[in-house]
C-alpha cells in the first residue's frame, strides 16, 4: 500500500565540533500509511540521537517544528511522508542562524514580532467591565489571530533575506495587522507611523511566498495590502 | 502620518505612475494602430497641440518617477553594500534627471521654433 522504506537527507551541523554543516543520509524502515514528518524524525532519532530538532505538540498548534522540506518551509508534524520526493531532504528554515542541526536562532524573528507592539493598546482609561465587541468586529481578527509564529512565512520571503534588520517580515506584519483592526486597539496612528519608511512594511514585494507556506493557510500578503490602504486612509 | 512617508509615498508614485503608463501606452498604440502620425512634419503638429504635449510630459514623468522607485527597490533589495548602493542611487538618479531634463527640451523646442 504504500513504501515501506524511505530515504532521507538531513542538515547537520553542530557548531562546537563541526568546521561545516553536511548532508547526511538516512533510511527509515517500516514506514506506515499516515505517517507525518515528525514522526519519522523522532523514530530516525532513536537511529542516531544527536540528530536535533524542535517538536512539541505534534499536531501543529505550537509551531515548534518549522523546517526547509524539499526546498519549501513546512512544519513536519503536519507534512505527510507519502508524497514527498525521495531522499526527502530536510534542511533548517533559511536565512536564521543555526543554533544545531534543524535548529535555528529565532531572535531576528522575534525581535521583529516585538517591534510591532503586539498587544492591545488603550489610551482611555480601562473600563470597568471588559471591552465589548460585537460579531462583526470579532470577524475582522479572522485569519489574522490564528497565526503559530512558526516563522515558516518569515524564512521564506526573499525581501526577508535580503532586508533581515529592517523588514519587518510577513509573520510580524500580519500581527500588526491584527492589532491594526482590533476595534478596541487605539494606537491606530502610531501603529502605522511605526511602519512607514522604505524597509519595515514597504520591503514587500507581493512575491507571496509567505502565502504559499503558511500551515494555518494565513495569507499575511492581504494583511500587509490592509495596512497599506489603511496608511492610505490615515494619510488623506 | 509624516512627511517622512517615504515607503508610502514611494508606492503610491509607483501606483498612480503604472496606472498612466498604462493609460498612455494604450492610446499611444491605439493611435498608432489607426494611421498615426507617419513623418516627422506630422509628429511637429501632433505635439504643437497643447494637450498632446501635456499627455507626452506626463508620460515621461510617470516614467521616470515609476523607474526611479523600480530600480530604487532593485538597489535596495540586491545591493547590501551601503556606499556602493548610494553610488549607484545617484547615477540612477543623475540619468533620470538628464533623461527628464532631455524630454522636456525637445517637448518645449516644437514651440520655440
Amino acid at each position: 500500500m504504500t513504501m515501506a522504506r524511505m530515504r532521507f537527507q538531513i542538515y547537520r551541523y553542530n557548531p562546537e565540533t563541526d568546521t561545516k554543516p553536511y548532508m547526511q543520509d538516512f533510511v527509515l524502515d517500516d514506514v506506515q500509511p499516515g505517517m507525518m514528518l515528525r514522526d519519522a524524525l523522532l523514530r530516525l532519532k532513536e537511529q542516531d540521537e544527536t540528530l536535533t530538532f524542535r517538536h512539541s505538540c505534534g499536531e501543529g498548534v505550537c509551531g515548534s517544528d518549522a523546517m526547509n522540506i524539499n526546498g519549501t518551509n513546512g512544519l513536519a508534524c503536519i507534512t505527510p511522508l507519502a508524497g514527498l520526493r525521495e531522499p526527502v531532504e530536510i534542511r533548517p528554515v533559511p536565512q536564521l542562524p543555526v543554533i544545531r542541526d534543524l535548529v535555528v536562532d529565532m531572535s531576528q524573528f522575534y525581535h521583529h514580532y516585538r517591534s510591532v507592539k503586539p498587544y492591545l493598546i488603550v489610551h482611555d482609561p480601562e473600563p470597568e467591565v471588559e471591552f465589548r465587541q460585537s460579531p462583526q468586529e470579532r470577524e475582522k481578527l479572522d485569519g489574522l489571530y490564528e497565526c503559530i509564529l512558526c516563522g515558516c512565512c518569515t524564512t521564506f520571503c526573499p525581501s526577508f533575506w535580503w532586508n533581515p534588520e529592517k523588514f519587518r517580515g510577513p509573520a510580524a506584519l500580519l500581527q500588526a495587522c491584527r492589532f491594526l483592526v482590533d476595534s478596541r486597539d487605539q494606537a491606530t496612528a502610531e501603529r502605522l507611523e511605526d511602519l512607514e519608511g522604505p524597509y519595515r512594511l514597504f520591503r514587500c514585494h507581493t512575491i507571496m511566498n509567505c502565502v504559499n507556506v503558511c500551515p494555518k493557510g494565513l495569507n499575511p500578503t492581504a494583511a500587509i495590502n490592509t495596512i497599506k490602504r489603511l496608511m492610505v486612509k490615515d494619510m488623506i | 502620518m509624516t512627511f517622512r512617508a517615504q515607503g508610502m509615498r514611494a508606492w503610491l508614485l509607483q501606483r498612480f505612475s503604472a496606472a498612466y503608463l498604462a493609460l498612455f501606452v494604450l492610446a499611444a498604440v491605439l493611435w498608432l494602430a489607426t494611421g498615426g502620425s507617419a513623418d516627422y512634419s506630422g509628429w511637429r503638429a501632433l505635439l504643437g497641440r497643447p494637450v498632446v504635449s501635456v499627455a507626452f510630459a506626463l508620460f515621461f514623468l510617470s516614467l521616470f518617477f515609476h523607474a526611479w522607485v523600480g530600480i530604487r527597490d532593485v538597489l535596495m533589495d540586491y545591493v547590501p553594500n551601503l556606499k556602493l548602493r548610494l553610488l549607484l542611487l545617484v547615477a540612477v538618479a543623475l540619468l533620470l534627471m538628464g533623461l527628464a531634463v532631455w524630454s522636456a527640451l525637445i517637448l518645449i523646442s516644437v514651440y520655440l521654433s
